[in-house]
């Protein structure tokens, strides 16, 4: 697979705006998708899945992603974990590198992605050691993951944090996040269809820190009494007025200073329009809603005409 | 500006009143110094003291799917904007009766809430505005500090099992209950129709080494399986058995005895009896196949009657239903202008259309009517964009009429028709108005009748509301249902629909108007031009 986690740490260099910078940065690791990856990775992969609704909700459409998880998760022996640079993620290194997360209920597969169990030296001198069990996160299924892949700066999901997840679809991308924050962290999942919702649920009892919650995420007053203080909203809605969705739960849920992640697919905003100004047009609309944008990042390759873009929240700006 | 003496919070553990001991600054409320008062819980706890909890009742330890019961109840009425009889208890022993002059001054954090406190304590006002927002933000953020029972974790607890009580609730209960299995139903429909016809040509093809000459009589596929029942070896087949081979064919002597004597001078290998046992219980498994999609086809056809009647009769109830699975549900297409409608399940030529800049597609699913087939080459556009308009009416009229009738669809059909024949030889059609008025009058004459039987069914102030105004016969009866339900103390929201409605009735009889002035001038180009429009209103639809 085609990343590395922290190679490309020293040349973003800090605080420089992503853009330009990108492209020689990825160099070398773009191979395995290089050149005509448009095409090929893309059919196989998401095509399939995609199907009926909102796409990534249905689940297993047709075969899972490709090679994203598939390659060489047997053999755990030879499976090295290493962390990510998030505090969280993991990457498994075998013959091709994979993001993973640690498994919150160990055993079980939420959508038949690929578990690897590596084991970890006892912390006491003559204790056995512990298998701790990684779940294989598919980027071209999950636009989180396909931005950590990007190289995001800052995705304010960490280990304890209280996550407002905004269309949470089938709860794929949501047990990932719910691995990462852990069992001192919640993940708020709201979801508007009742179909998806129910695949929700039953991800949700089996992760007590996922509180499921169907609902109409525009009406976030509806909600107002499941919901606490949390540290990040992270939205993928695909809506024509998401940015407004994110501001009204942000003013009612998220703390002063709490982080913003939003995905923007260009085509649910507009059809007719540019992707970059799309894009340029919801960053503009975040910021009127009192959201700092710090960094925005295409998805290519895994998806096509999306970019997430990172924000700070900002109440006090006057 | 009013100062806010109390504050409401709702947490998943209880309702929590608070009083403002000191009033926070409402000037340069989104400077930097002001809204550090609500992060800093020394100085936020200066400003704001606790008068009273009122938890909900759990069952100890809170279990996650059962013992919320209470909490539920409350969390549903919150999101409704209701108070329940638990906040109005709280509000009652803790709040001071307020004067007329001087109002007690709640700060909420929903606008809806606020009517109906008002209703139960009429000297209270409700506030809702910025500064609240943000003391309110500040209890959500520190609440937990101020009541000093609640242990650690005991609020994600009960957030988590009131989150899966809530929408277990929801997926439990579906508004469009009854659309889903029309959608259903109609996706299954396809499929079968699907698979029917590949397991016949499997048959076919099997069977013809036996007897090749079969297929070339009978084309029908579902005949073609049960008389593959009937005939099995075709050694088997002899002038004494056309009898029966008669009653299969229906009623055909020409086929059944062309039948026998294929089979005489057959060219077809012979087969062993358990190849032949293998072809049967294929065939069999066709027949009844085909047999349950007639059932299946009549289940539908039963259930669009009922759930949309008007539609079915306009469309027919395959193309019917399509619509509204494509859409979604009922509601959703009665909600689409009829823009969309028309070119519904062609949003791959129109976006592509949108890309390129070209031409925009004339018709979707509606195409699958036979309206659009009748239509001259020229004028197929045309009736698509009329037969639209009349399929959102339709959709309109069954997703929000209590009693469901098909007299307007029969109306609506008719237009379709006479429009039809003004295309093909200049028959002037009936005008909207007399149409429309027709219907209604249908419609209310079968009221009338109702009425006879059991008079307290329709206020008899209806009809005179509705006579006098002619033209706008439907609207008036819109009018007035709203009224009737207003008196019955239904909800508001149904209400609002209708009027709803109402304005979109406004508008497209408008539209229609706009469209049959265009249509006299027959002007291609015109309409061509007004096309690119449309795909801004469908977003906004989908939206």
């Amino acid at each position: 697979m085609a990343f590395t986690p922290r190679g490309r740490g020293g040349a973003r260099g800090g605080a420089t705006p992503r853009g330009g910078s990108r492209g020689g940065a990825r160099g070398g690791s773009r191979g395995g998708f290089g050149g005509g990856a448009r095409g090929t990775p893309r059919g196989g992969a998401r095509g399939g899945a995609r199907g009926g609704g909102r796409g990534r909700g249905t689940p297993r459409g047709g075969g899972r992603g490709g090679r994203g998880g598939a390659g060489g998760a047997k053999g755990g022996a030879r499976v090295i974990i290493e962390p990510h640079r998030h505090a969280g993620v993991f990457v498994a290194r075998s013959k091709e590198d994979m993001l993973v997360t640690k498994n919150l209920s160990p055993g079980e597969s939420v959508y038949g992605e690929k578990r690897i169990s590596v084991d970890t030296p006892s912390t006491e001198a003559d204790g056995a050691p512990t298998k701790t069990e990684y779940r294989v996160w598919n980027p071209f299924r999950s636009k989180l993951a396909a931005g950590i892949l990007g190289g995001l700066d800052d995705i304010f999901i960490q280990p304890g944090a209280k996550v407002l997840y905004l269309g949470a679809a089938s709860g794929t991308s949501v047990s990932h996040v719910a691995d990462i924050v852990g069992p001192t962290g919640n993940v708020y999942a709201v979801e508007f269809s009742h179909r998806s919702g129910r695949d929700l649920i039953n991800m949700a009892k089996k992760r007590t820190n996922v509180i499921p919650i169907i609902e109409d995420a525009r009406h976030p007053l509806k909600y107002r009494m499941l919901v606490g203080m949390v540290d990040v909203v992270f939205a993928d809605v695909a809506q024509p007025d998401q940015a407004r969705i994110v501001g009204l739960n942000c003013h009612l849920f998220l703390k002063e200073k709490g982080g913003v992640v939003v995905s923007v697919k260009a085509n649910c905003i507009d059809s007719t329009a540019a992707p970059e100004a799309v894009f340029a047009r919801e960053v503009q609309k975040m910021r009127e809603e009192r959201i700092k944008p710090l960094e925005q990042l295409t998805l290519e390759p895994f998806e096509r005409d999306h970019c997430m873009v990172v924000g700070r929240y900002l109440r006090s700006q006057s | 500006m009013v100062a806010v003496d109390y504050l409401l919070q709702e947490t998943s553990v209880g309702y929590g009143l608070y009083q403002v001991v000191q009033q926070p600054d409402t000037i340069g409320n989104r400077l930097k110094e002001v809204q550090e008062a609500t992060q800093d819980l020394s100085r936020f706890g200066k400003m704001i003291k606790l008068v009273s909890f009122a938890p909900f009742q759990f069952s100890s330890p809170p279990s996650r799917l059962l013992g919320a019961a209470q909490a539920l109840e409350n969390a549903n009425d919150i999101s409704e904007g209701i108070a329940n009889d638990h906040l109005k208890a709280l509000l009652e022993l803790n709040l001071p009766k307020g004067g007329k002059k001087k109002k007690v001054v709640l700060g909420i954090s929903d606008k809806s809430l606020a009517g109906s406190i008002k209703a139960a304590f009429p000297g209270v006002d409700c506030e809702t505005n910025e500064v609240v927002q943000d003391l309110l933000r500040g209890l959500r953020l520190w609440g937990p500090k101020f009541l000093k029972q609640l242990q650690d974790g005991d609020m994600d607890r009960a957030q988590l099992g009131l989150g899966h009580a809530y929408s277990r609730a929801k997926v439990k209960f579906s508004v469009q209950k009854n659309d889903n299995h029309i959608i259903q139903s109609i996706a299954l429909l396809d499929t079968l129709d699907k698979d029917i016809n590949t397991f016949a040509m499997r048959v076919r093809e099997w069977y013809s080494w036996h007897f090749p000459e079969l297929v070339k009589i009978v084309n029908d596929n579902y005949l073609y399986a049960r008389l593959i029942l009937f005939i099995r070896d075709k050694k088997t087949l002899s002038n004494d058995r056309l009898h029966e081979l008669v009653a299969i064919t229906n009623d055909d002597a020409e086929i059944a005895q062309s039948i026998i004597d294929a089979a005489k001078v057959s060219m077809g290998q012979d087969i062993s009896d358990m190849d032949m046992e293998n072809i049967c219980h294929f065939a069999e498994k066709i027949v009844s196949l085909a047999d349950y999609r007639k059932t299946l086809h009549g289940y539908l056809v039963d259930k669009m009657s009922i759930v949309a009647p008007n539609l079915a009769q306009l469309i027919g109830e395959v193309v019917g239903a399509r619509l509204i699975s494509h859409a979604g549900s009922l509601a959703n297409l009665s909600k689409y202008p009829a823009s969309t409608v028309q070119i519904l399940g062609a949003e791959k030529a129109l976006f592509r259309a949108l890309k390129t800049k070209g031409n925009t597609p004339k018709y979707g699913l509606i195409y699958h009517s036979s309206f659009i087939g009748r239509a001259g080459a020229k004028n197929k556009g045309r009736i698509s964009r009329f037969l639209a308009n009349k399929c959102s009416i339709a959709s309109r009229i069954d997703s929000f009429s209590d009693s469901p009738t098909t007299k307007f669809g029969e109306a609506l059909r008719k237009q379709v028709e006479e429009r039809l024949d003004y295309y093909a030889n200049g028959t002037a059609p009936q005008k909207n108005q007399d149409a429309m008025k027709d219907a209604m009058d249908a419609v209310l004459a079968d009221i009338a009748v109702d009425a006879d039987e059991d008079d307290e069914d329709v206020d008899p102030e209806m009809v005179d509301i509705v006579e006098p105004k002619k033209p706008k016969g439907k609207k008036a009866k819109e009018k007035s249902k709203g009224n009737r339900e207003g008196k019955s103390g239904k909800k508001q929201r149904k209400e609002k629909k209708e009027k709803d409605k109402k304005d979109k009735k406004d508008k497209e009889s408008k539209k229609r108007r706009r469209d049959e002035e265009e249509e006299e001038e027959e002007e291609e180009d015109v309409s061509e031009k007004k096309k690119p429009k449309k795909p801004k209103k469908e977003k906004k639809s989908k939206a």
